[in-house]
């Protein structure tokens, strides 16, 4: 009886959305403990911190940070297949505002060096980073207005950019991977205070949109819209505009994720940045334990699952799987977390904790 | 008049995007034979099929699981997969005929497979065949990561066999031009066209699709009360879908003749667009399969008319695709307004306010798209100066192509230069093979010696100048920058006093097959630098 009294019961652990991805990133952790001898070392230069775990943060972040944007958009009910591609936008628009002399013909050997000056942009940063998110935010906006108010369904809706954004990003640059010398921009990929910096973002963007979620009454409304669309609006919540919100942050996010890989990379790759990253960052909010059909949601959740996405990807290339087999070992944990997630198994489990309950007087 | 018309259409409301898209193939077609004369040679017309056929295979399965309100990424996995599996295979001397059937296996059990996880733990489609994906594609990397060249006589007959179109040839002829045809997997392809038309219209399996899909996929449940075979129905589909990935997977194989884990990369992206495009709803319950062909034609076109154009680049064909997908759900998202609001007259009005703003909506966009497009390619020049690209690749430098060596290595009596850069193994290579079978590879650390039979050299040079057309304009550059792992190739052939060179990048589609074809020939016998430690 005072067992039920107490918050921290066995029950209301295991039913948190937090979980079964501590769980898995848990056990995932503990077999490099025992695979990858020095996995968990750390390592101190400068000041700042390495070792495999930072690594596992800071390759991360970037899936993070999208699926922040991602578990507000599914939790509406929809989805956002576009994020890859327009990342891939933020990058080239970044890059070109840069850098933007790779673009003509003939370049004389002054302009050259001065190019690859790491003080030189054409641009000013605060710039280049206001004109990369408004960027995205446009991009998340037509997506928004795409669902929202023509009302098409929203895995064909974000399709349409989804196709069209790595074509766009490329028209964008003229074909060509811009390379990035500017290091204060690099910094944002590749700088460290202590950890990597970008999870400094990570952190930001997390701490904004759980004040915007939990302070304020539009986490509710979005979890409202997701369960039912139509009764939402009934009560008086615009579920139009709440859905616009969801996309448009939702591109926000993608834009940031968009600068933090090619700051990462020090190109603006229109093929490759953010290639199938909407696929991990919608598995990471699948992995959170928020419902592909809406509804309640974690943000922290995703983020976890987020890591363990990375975790997994870590772990695998030090024990030298290559890349691309990686792939098919992604795929086998998919299966496995869709196992566990999948009402059979959930039903199992519950019937073992009830069998327990009842044995145990 | 117009009330006839307006009755007219509002009878036969359903075929509307069907119609459109035939339409739009024939007027793009139209307007392109008057703009670029060579494309009024039927042999082009042709090779929309011949160069399509195993998009449209793999677009007839996918017809059907859209159509049941699901969808399947996972194709262009099960394609690669295919393609590498059934190389590795017939390199080790596998019958070919057992390796198909083999490849058609696999497709049919990854389907299966990822059919009974979605009826049977009500798994996301998207998710299942996501994991699909990734599995198929991570397992390519297992068996092999390079690219496996197909030197078998059996697929050698399948993708050469021309099969000539009856009644063309005279026609032809009197133009002057060689007589059209076809190969045998756009034959492969009509046939299960058919047979997909059969048991989706005809059969009560295809009744059961449209039941389960109906009503914007939620009408699974009143499908389920009434009786229907709903879980047999779904798996079999996806397991349809599956068996049409592995077919998919080898006309491709025997297209290109090789297999490559990278190959069909966003294959399935262009599958889903041709289903859209073919009228078929992604909600589910709408579209014919029939469609689905012009939608595969629609997707050909385009690319025909951008490699004509010369000036556009390959990825506006992303673009355009894009955009067009944009206006057939217009469309149809009109249409099931015209549908939905015949009843009430408010309703209409709500209904033509939508309307109105979905239009505007669809003009602005396209005319901000427009724009940006314009300001982009007119800003940059007012920025003065510039530079020619700087190709380098996030995983591998991609070296400049050595042009002046080849060109000298051409004036020294080689009759082909080779030059191959990136990679995964992030490669330079020049190769050069001279008229008596002396091949010397330069990778700019070590050189390399190889001596090959002349007869044969001289027999592989025939091949390449007659049967793929080297010298021809058949076979075109089609440089773009590589995928991170993909290597990019500059080739020179040197015969009979003909020269040409011609690049290319692997790991995509639109490289010709005939440059696979050659590639696949050249490659054996170049000689193999020592692995570096």
């Amino acid at each position: 009886m005072r067992k039920t009294k107490s918050s921290f019961t066995w029950r209301n652990v295991t039913e948190s959305r937090l979980f079964f991805p501590l769980l898995a990133l848990a056990l995932i952790l503990f077999l490099d403990f025992i695979l990858i001898p020095g996995f968990f070392k750390f390592q101190v230069r400068d000041g700042n911190l390495y070792g495999s775990l930072i690594d596992i943060l800071r390759n991360g972040s970037t899936v993070a940070l999208l699926a922040i944007g991602m578990t507000l958009v599914i939790a509406t009910g929809g989805i956002d297949l576009s994020v890859g591609a327009v990342m891939a936008i933020a990058a080239s628009v970044a890059a070109l505002l840069m850098n933007p002399y790779v673009l003509g013909k003939e370049l004389s050997p002054q302009i050259l060096a001065l190019i690859r000056d790491p003080n030189f942009t054409w641009q000013p940063l605060w710039v280049v980073l206001l004109v990369t998110l408004l960027v995205g935010v446009v991009c998340g906006l037509w997506n928004g207005v795409l669902v929202a108010y023509a009302r098409i369904q929203p895995m064909v809706a974000t399709l349409i950019l989804m196709i069209s954004g790595r074509g766009i990003a490329q028209l964008i640059t003229n074909g060509v991977r811009i390379q990035i010398f500017y290091e204060p921009y690099a910094f944002i990929g590749q700088g460290w205070v202590v950890l990597p910096f970008s999870l400094y973002l990570v952190a930001f963007i997390f701490a904004l949109t759980w004040l915007l979620t939990r302070k304020t009454a539009i986490g509710m409304f979005i979890e409202s819209v997701g369960i039912n669309s139509r009764s939402s609006f009934f009560s008086g919540i615009s579920e139009r505009n709440i859905k616009l919100l969801a996309y448009t942050f939702c591109g926000f996010c993608a834009g940031i994720a968009g600068l933090v890989a090619s700051a990462n990379i020090k190109t603006s790759d229109a093929n490759n940045i953010g290639w199938s990253l909407e696929l991990d960052a919608i598995l990471a909010v699948v992995i959170g334990g928020t419902a592909m059909s809406g509804g309640r949601f974690s943000i922290l959740a995703s983020i976890v699952g987020a890591m363990v996405m990375q975790a997994v990807t870590t772990s695998m290339y030090a024990l030298g799987v290559p890349a691309f087999a990686l792939l098919a070992i992604k795929g086998v944990v998919v299966i496995l977390v869709i196992l566990l997630y999948s009402e059979q198994v959930r039903g199992f489990f519950q019937f073992i904790v009830a069998d327990r309950k009842e044995t145990k007087p | 008049m117009m009330q006839r018309i307006n009755a007219l259409i509002s009878k036969n409301q359903r075929f509307i995007p069907l119609t459109v898209t035939a339409v739009l193939v024939f007027v793009a077609y139209g307007i392109g034979a008057i703009l670029y004369p060579a494309m009024r040679n039927p042999q082009v017309f042709f090779n929309l099929f011949r160069n399509n056929a195993y998009i449209l295979i793999s677009a007839i399965g996918m017809t059907l699981v859209i159509l049941t309100g699901g969808i399947d990424l996972s194709v262009s996995g099960v394609v690669a997969l295919t393609t590498v599996a059934s190389a590795a295979l017939l390199r080790n001397g596998w019958n070919a005929w057992v390796v198909i059937l083999l490849m058609l296996l696999i497709g049919i059990s990854i389907g299966a497979t990822m059919g009974s996880f979605i009826t049977f733990l009500k798994v996301q489609p998207f998710i299942a065949t996501l994991a699909g994906m990734w599995f198929a594609r991570g397992m390519c990397f297992f068996i092999s990561d390079d690219a496996i060249a197909i030197d078998n006589r059996i697929y050698h007959i399948l993708g050469e066999t021309k099969i000539l179109i009856p009644g063309l040839t005279e026609l032809a002829a009197i133009q002057g031009n060689p007589a059209p045809y076809v190969s045998i997997s756009v034959i492969v392809s009509f046939i299960l066209l058919g047979v997909a038309i059969y048991i989706t219209h005809f059969r009560r399996f295809g009744r059961i699709v449209y039941a389960i899909g109906g009503n914007e996929g939620r009408n699974e449940r009143s499908a389920r009360l009434m009786g229907l075979s709903v879980n047999t129905t779904k798996v079999l589909v996806y397991t349809f879908n599956g068996l049409c990935s592995g077919l998919a997977g080898v006309a491709l194989g025997v297209f290109v003749s090789s297999g490559h884990g990278l190959y069909a990369s966003g294959f399935e992206l262009d599958v889903i667009a041709s289903v859209v495009i073919g009228g078929t709803m992604l909600t589910g319950g709408v579209g014919y399969v029939f469609g689905t062909l012009f939608g595969v034609m629609v997707l050909g076109v385009t690319q025909i008319l951008i490699q004509f154009t010369g000036s556009l680049s390959s990825w506006w064909s992303r673009i355009v695709i894009g955009l067009l997908m944009l206006a057939f759900i217009g469309v149809q998202s009109l249409i099931a307004a015209r549908k939905g609001g015949r009843h009430r007259v408010k309703e209409m009005q709500e209904l033509a306010v939508a309307r109105r703003r979905r239009w505007a909506l669809a003009i602005s966009g396209i005319a901000f798209i427009l724009l940006t497009v314009l300001a982009i390619n007119f800003i940059p020049p007012l920025m003065g100066a510039g530079q020619t690209a700087t190709t380098e690749s996030t995983h591998c430098e991609v070296k400049p192509f050595r042009e002046v060596e080849v060109e000298n290595l051409i004036q020294d009596g080689a009759v082909i230069a080779y030059h191959r850069t990136a990679g995964t193994r992030c490669v330079d290579e020049l190769y050069a093979v001279y008229p008596d079978g002396r091949v010397v590879g330069n990778n700019g650390k070590q050189e390399v010696e190889g001596q090959v039979d002349p007869v044969e050299l001289e027999r592989i040079l025939t091949t390449i100048s007659d049967d793929y057309g080297w010298f021809t304009e058949k076979i075109y550059s089609t440089w773009h920058n590589p995928c991170g792992t993909c290597y990019a190739h500059y080739l020179t052939i040197y015969y009979h006093n003909q020269e040409k060179t011609v690049t290319a990048v692997d790991g995509g589609v639109d490289m010709q097959p005939e440059y696979g074809y050659t590639l696949s020939l050249i490659r054996p016998i170049l000689p193999k630098f020592t692995q570096a430690p």
